[in-house]
């Protein structure tokens, strides 16, 4: 800090107005555009879901739920190699870990949209070239990924297990892909419905109740209807039933397309419970993103 | 028990969003009820399934969620409570008053629609409907006191929840028949299975146990949560 000696006393009026160059330097590289925001956007979502980048404590959650969606797989891989019998069938995973999947989508997916609803960023990010529609579909789609890695992860695992442990008769490759295709499915119904839902609420605490709230009553109305319908012997309303299930409803479509045995252990319905199955998946997928899109056209212009 | 702080924190969990999902559980409950009879099979087989399946297992430990962790973690969340930690108060005392809350909450929201749904269905018949809504009052009580302690110790409090409630009391429950004795909705189906005497209901927990369990967990879930409050701190979030 060293003072400049006194100038000495100009005579006449010098320049009030200075600018100084302190150096700062303009952005010079090439600009990335709208397709690199996105992408960035995506990928930073997808890390914050697994709460990497962020402290210790925000990783607990999510790696301890990915580590229970692996149990089964390694409990799997240990039957094949010391009592030579298969475990868990590749299609019925997802089934079966549904409960551990739906806690996994309602703690993180609040996560994903909350705070920046909360804490009103949302002009922020529209500042720059991606829209609201943009927004929307990165959040999704990191939601999505993250479940695909949940479900795909596990299923490859088991798969190189039962290669390398090699088991007398064909490796069940076509139930092992069916299982893959379908967790595309599961992953895009489950990241839209979740997100959709946390989008709502500001609160964190409130949307992960709000996210879990749907699927444990979606689950409990359906057990509750198949267990009444099936002793008042209407055994084809019962399957019906079954649909109201999420994991289930996209169980019916794998069972349809790829012929594999159903989670539920009762079937689907017959004949056009497949098609109506993936039609009804559909249409809550389009119904959430189109919730998501008018959600935040609102939530841009407060 | 104060009742300026009962005041608002009814005002605060009744007047946002999280009342709709409080008000939607118990009209699913009742309309699950309705569709029963329309199919023609309310009979005590189908209330108990009902009742055990719905009632118990899905609605109250959700309804405890929502009205236990809604009546402190957002405060907590927001760092409003410390304006009310500030006040001459005794802490105890605060948390208690939310227990209150929490309870009274559960008691309307849950144990009354749930008695509602069982009278809906079977009227007086093998003392289902008073059962389960003794139970449900009892479960309720307890959830609500743990959902508040949770509350206060962590702000993962709604995730922890659901996991105990989901991963521990259902899936768990489920295959291993040990983990029933600490579970709130088995101790609740206890209180039920006490009052009833219909032969669907089979209860996995003693009342011997059941009652002293519940009292246990209530009360020292209150104290923990305001021994907690008296040296709370406020850190940034994550």
């Amino acid at each position: 800090m060293s003072e400049p000696p006194p100038a000495p006393p100009a005579p006449a009026a010098a320049p009030t107005g200075v600018i100084h160059d302190i150096g700062y330097r303009h952005y010079q590289g090439r600009r990335l555009g709208r397709g690199h925001a996105l992408a960035a956007l995506t990928g930073h979502s997808l890390r914050g879901v697994f709460g990497l980048g962020r402290p210790a404590r925000a990783k607990i959650m999510p790696f301890l739920l990915a580590g229970i969606m692996m149990l089964p797989a390694a409990v799997s891989i240990a039957m094949m190699a010391i009592l030579k019998q298969r475990g868990i069938a590749y299609p019925a995973y997802a089934g079966i870990m549904q409960a551990v999947l739906a806690v996994f989508l309602a703690a993180q997916s609040p996560g994903l949209v909350a705070p920046d609803l909360r804490f009103r960023v949302l002009p922020l990010y529209l500042s720059r070239p991606n829209s609201t529609a943009d927004y929307v579909i990165a959040k999704l789609a990191a939601m999505a990924a993250a479940i695909l890695l949940l479900l795909a992860v596990p299923l490859t695992t088991m798969f190189v297990g039962e290669l390398l442990v090699d088991l007398p008769g064909p490796p069940q490759t076509s139930h092992y892909l069916a299982a893959l295709a379908t967790s595309v499915l599961y992953a895009l119904l489950l990241g839209s419905i979740g997100v959709a839902i946390a989008s709502f609420t500001p609160r964190r605490g409130l949307g992960v109740a709000a996210v879990i709230a749907v699927y444990l009553l979606s689950s409990a109305i359906s057990g509750v209807l198949v267990g009444v319908l099936e002793s008042v012997g209407r055994h084809t309303a019962a399957l019906w039933a079954w649909l109201i299930n999420p994991f289930f409803l996209v169980d019916a479509v794998q069972n349809w397309l790829f012929d594999t045995p159903s989670a539920s252990g009762d079937g689907y319905p017959p004949g056009i419970g497949g098609p109506v199955a993936l039609l009804a998946a559909l249409v809550l997928i389009i119904l959430a993103v189109t919730a998501l899109l008018f959600r935040y056209r609102k939530a841009a212009a407060s | 028990m104060n009742a300026v702080v009962a005041g608002i924190t009814y005002r605060a969990v009744l007047g946002r969003r999280r009342v709709l999902l409080m008000v939607l559980l118990p009209l699913l409950l009742i309309a699950l009820a309705l569709v029963l009879r329309w199919v023609g099979s309310a009979d005590e087989k189908a209330a108990v399934t009902l009742m055990q399946v719905y009632a118990i297992g899905t609605m109250l430990p959700l309804l405890g969620l929502i009205a236990g962790t809604g009546t402190i973690a957002p405060e907590i969340d927001d760092g409003t409570i410390i304006h009310l930690l500030s006040k001459p108060i005794s802490r105890p005392v605060i948390a208690v008053t939310k227990f209150v809350v929490a309870a009274s909450m559960l008691a309307v929201f849950a144990a009354l629609p749930t008695f509602a749904a069982g009278y809906l269905l079977l009227r007086d018949e093998a003392g289902v409907a008073a059962g389960f809504g003794v139970g449900a009052l009892a479960g309720g009580v307890a959830y609500a006191a743990v959902f508040l302690l949770l509350g206060v110790l962590t702000r993962h409090a709604v995730t922890v929840g659901i996991i105990y409630a989901v991963v521990w009391e259902n899936l768990v429950g489920r295959f291993v028949p040990g983990a029933r004795d600490l579970s709130i909705q088995q101790w609740a189906q206890t209180f039920a299975d006490q009052i009833s005497t219909s032969g669907f209901l089979k209860s996995s927990v003693a009342m011997g146990f059941a009652v002293p369990a519940i009292l246990v967990v209530t009360i020292g879930s209150v104290l923990w949560a305001g021994h907690r409050l008296r040296s709370l701190s406020l850190t940034g979030e994550e």
